[in-house]
């Protein structure tokens, strides 16, 4: 069942675009792409200074106790300026690992940092476009990790990872700090995703479950910040929609404003139709945490938000024209990020076969 | 269990004690007469049994729940395929429109009781082989006549109008204003002297849409439910419960499990074909736009539980879901093959593949086609300009044939 947002939550959402609208703007963002490494700090300051860090946290270890419904609304709003870190996700999958399958020794060892936004985390599952691999690249033995994750969001910033891990005889979800690992930054077309290549040999590490548990649970982690994602893509895809009509209401040609030209005006209106079923579905999802059928709820709003997203970036150029295609306007960070969040914690590839494993009643 | 829940363990249970009576075995073989008679027994027994009217006021002869009861028992009720499907215009728009806007309250009360019983029938007279998308450039017209009025004129795609025993209507009263000015919304007598009833025989073979003719046809003030030249704004409060009452996200089609199913059951280059990728990425997709247009439907049954007007996002209701169902009913047909071509005209849309897609392109068109949408949606909801319209401002008698 999905919900209608209550005065608290309608709060989150409009304080936290008055902020994001006040501190974060394209022209901090730009140069940023062509650097490896950086990210925009005044977006995670901000983060950090207004709590969304601990959002979903637990009270019991410094969070707030609020949940994704919350959480998706910040990244939502994240998504519409374009976020300037993938924290906000990484960290949050990070914190739900440990905070689900942990012992109490490592909650209170990880959970306070990671609130407080200090311990930043990376998500080190995928090996290509495998997003939860059968045979990860990486193995654990005798509590060390060795091999490498490619291409892991947030990884050249982060303080721990959580890896899916090749154990002996069975995957394990294992918990590692990234400071005896060796990380090499991979150049990106959105550079301030701040994706590395980790490699591990031999660096301690603990684990957080263990065979098929450890399967079950990574996928959970997944699901849980692909409906972070799916908020911060359907952001993205709203003020896409949103730069398109108005862009359609000033510029002239034959006379009069190109959105009053069908071919125009019922590309927007189809773009509204996918931001709505995102945000449908998002909302739905968020409302299901913890129930049997949230990996459903979960999959559906991440194929919708990444379909409205990438659908929203290409109109919104194609509808600018020539103008749409230059650096400066900064369309193409919405571009290039509808990309990033598409690939990260699985592509569309990845989600249709987990809904569709969902649906017709086989094991994921 | 929720209270909601509650109710629908009871009211699955009602229903399918009424199953064999009244369901999809019970119609099996039946004449469109027979079947209708069979209807109007079973919308009895809901009435009886206070499953009629769930969320219409007890001073009606409703329950006086609400949307969420209403939208609880529809789905269970889907479920075993009643003969319901002839009152669904009747009770979905011109009957809740009269208990709005009907002057004379005995009267109405009377019609509302014996339409909830399934006893009369009232279909919706409003578009015009002139006046589809371009619903205000209608041509039927009332004309003054002693105390009241004189109706000229054609309606068409009329659904169940030769079973109707009553219509609403909108029609042209004043020529000489520009054309959404001079409309009045009425109701009329579907057996009076000078209206004719000649049924159209659809692409997939049934006949449940007609051409209504008007010669003549005298009514009183009394039926008037506008102020005359008022009409429009009660036709667009008619269409408005259309957009929260019509919602199916499987668009009027079979459910995705239908899918589902046929894609397990059938061999594709020796697999079951729910292996095959192609399969399995129309199955999510479908799944997500349904699942997304369920959560739109019911945030709007929240919405007017509490009160609140619904966003204007179900206006996407059939843009997104029947033409979705257009081409997934062409992959059902695709994944059966030659199995593929064997055609009952008597199927049901929402359980035949063939079915559903031989009547799909009817449902992309009727209540507003696609493209009406669209502009709908940009020019309402995003506020992008109109379009062209030559006819704008002027008055309808001048505006070029």
């Amino acid at each position: 069942m999905t919900i209608l947002y209550d005065e608290g939550q309608q709060a989150i959402a409009t304080e936290s675009r008055r902020v994001l609208e006040a501190r974060v703007d394209k022209d901090a963002l730009l140069p940023l792409l062509e650097a490896t490494g950086e990210y925009h700090r005044p977006f995670w300051d901000t983060a950090r200074e207004q709590g969304w860090t601990a959002l979903a946290l637990p009270e019991a270890e410094g969070g707030l106790g609020l949940g994704l419904i919350e959480l998706g609304l910040i990244a939502h709003q994240a998504g519409r300026s374009i976020s300037g870190a993938p924290f906000l996700t990484s960290s949050f999958g990070a914190s739900k690992a440990i905070e689900l399958f942990g012992s109490t020794a490592q909650k209170a060892r990880w959970l306070p940092g990671l609130a407080s936004g200090e311990i930043i985390g990376a998500i080190a599952f995928a090996a290509g476009p495998d997003a939860l691999p059968a045979r990860p690249d990486v193995t654990f033995t005798g509590d060390r990790l060795e091999g490498t994750v490619r291409g892991v969001s947030a990884g050249l910033a982060a303080d721990i990872a959580i890896v899916f891990a090749n154990g002996p005889g069975m995957p394990v979800l294992a918990l590692v700090e990234l400071a005896g690992a060796q990380r090499a930054a991979v150049p990106s077309f959105d550079n301030s995703r701040l994706i590395a290549d980790i490699g591990f040999s031999g660096v301690p590490a603990e684990t957080l479950a263990v065979g098929s548990t450890a399967r079950d649970a990574a996928l959970r982690i997944l699901a849980l910040q692909a409906v972070v994602t799916a908020h911060e893509q359907t952001g993205g895809a709203e003020a896409l929609m949103e730069i398109a009509r108005d862009y359609a209401l000033t510029r002239k040609a034959f006379g009069q404003p190109i959105g009053a030209f069908q071919s125009v005006k019922h590309r927007i209106a189809e773009l509204y139709g996918l931001v709505e079923l995102a945000r449908a579905n998002c909302i739905h999802a968020a409302a299901r945490e913890g129930a049997a059928d949230f990996i459903t709820a979960a999959a559906a709003a991440r194929l919708s938000a990444t379909e409205a997203y990438d659908t929203a970036a290409r109109d919104c150029i194609q509808i600018h024209g020539g103008i749409g295609v230059t650096w400066e306007i900064g369309l193409h960070l919405h571009m290039r990020r509808a990309r990033s969040l598409a690939i990260e914690q699985g592509s569309s590839l990845f989600w249709e076969d987990v809904l569709v494993d969902q649906l017709a009643g086989e094991a994921a | 269990m929720s209270d909601l829940e509650a109710y629908r363990t009871t009211a699955a249970a009602w229903l399918a004690s009424m199953a064999p009576s009244f369901g999809r075995a019970a119609r099996k073989g039946l004449s469109e007469a027979d079947d209708l008679a069979l209807g109007r027994r079973y919308q009895k027994a809901k009435f009886a049994a206070g499953y009629a009217g769930i969320n219409w006021p007890t001073e009606y002869g409703g329950q006086g729940l609400g949307h969420l009861e209403k939208v609880t028992f529809d789905a269970e009720e889907m479920k075993h395929g009643f003969p319901s499907f002839y009152f669904g215009i009747s009770l979905g728009m011109p009957v809740p429109v009269l208990m709005q806007f009907g002057s004379d309250k005995d009267f109405v009360k009377e019609r509302v009781l014996k339409a909830l019983q399934g006893e009369e029938i009232w279909c919706q007279l409003f578009s015009e082989p002139s006046g589809g998308s371009d619903l205000a450039g209608l041509r039927t017209k009332a004309e003054p006549d002693g105390n009241g009025w004189k109706i000229n004129g054609q309606k068409v795609w009329t659904s169940w109008a030769h079973y109707s025993d009553y219509g609403v209507i909108v029609v042209r009263t004043d020529p000489t204003v520009p054309k959404h000015k001079g409309l009045t919304y009425f109701w009329v007598d579907m057996k009076a002297p000078g209206v004719t009833v000649r049924p159209i025989k659809l692409a997939g073979g049934d006949s449940h849409v007609n051409e209504v003719f008007f010669d003549d046809v005298k009514i009183t003030d009394d039926h008037r439910m506008s102020p005359v030249g008022g009409g429009f704004a009660v036709a667009i409060a008619t269409l408005m419960i259309e957009r929260y009452v019509a919602t199916d996200s499987a668009g009027f089609g079979p459910h995705l499990d239908l899918f589902v199913d046929l894609a397990k059951d059938t061999q594709l280059n020796g697999r079951p074909a729910i292996k095959d990728g192609r399969i399995r990425q129309q199955i999510a997709r479908n799944y997500a736009m349904r699942s997304g247009l369920d959560s739109i439907n019911v945030r709007a049954r929240l919405m007017m539980q509490a009160g609140m007007m619904p966003g204007p996002e179900g206006s996407l209701n059939k843009l997104v879901a029947v033409r979705s169902r257009q081409k997934l009913s062409e992959l059902a047909l695709d994944l059966q093959g030659s199995d593929g071509f064997l055609f009952d005209e008597h199927a049901s849309q929402k359980e035949d593949w063939a079915s559903s897609w031989i009547n799909a392109p009817t449902g992309r068109i009727a209540g507003g086609s696609d493209e009406t949408l669209l502009n709908t949606i940009a020019e309402k909801v995003l506020g992008l300009p109109q379009d062209h319209r030559p006819d704008k401002g002027i008055p309808f008698n001048q505006i070029p044939a």
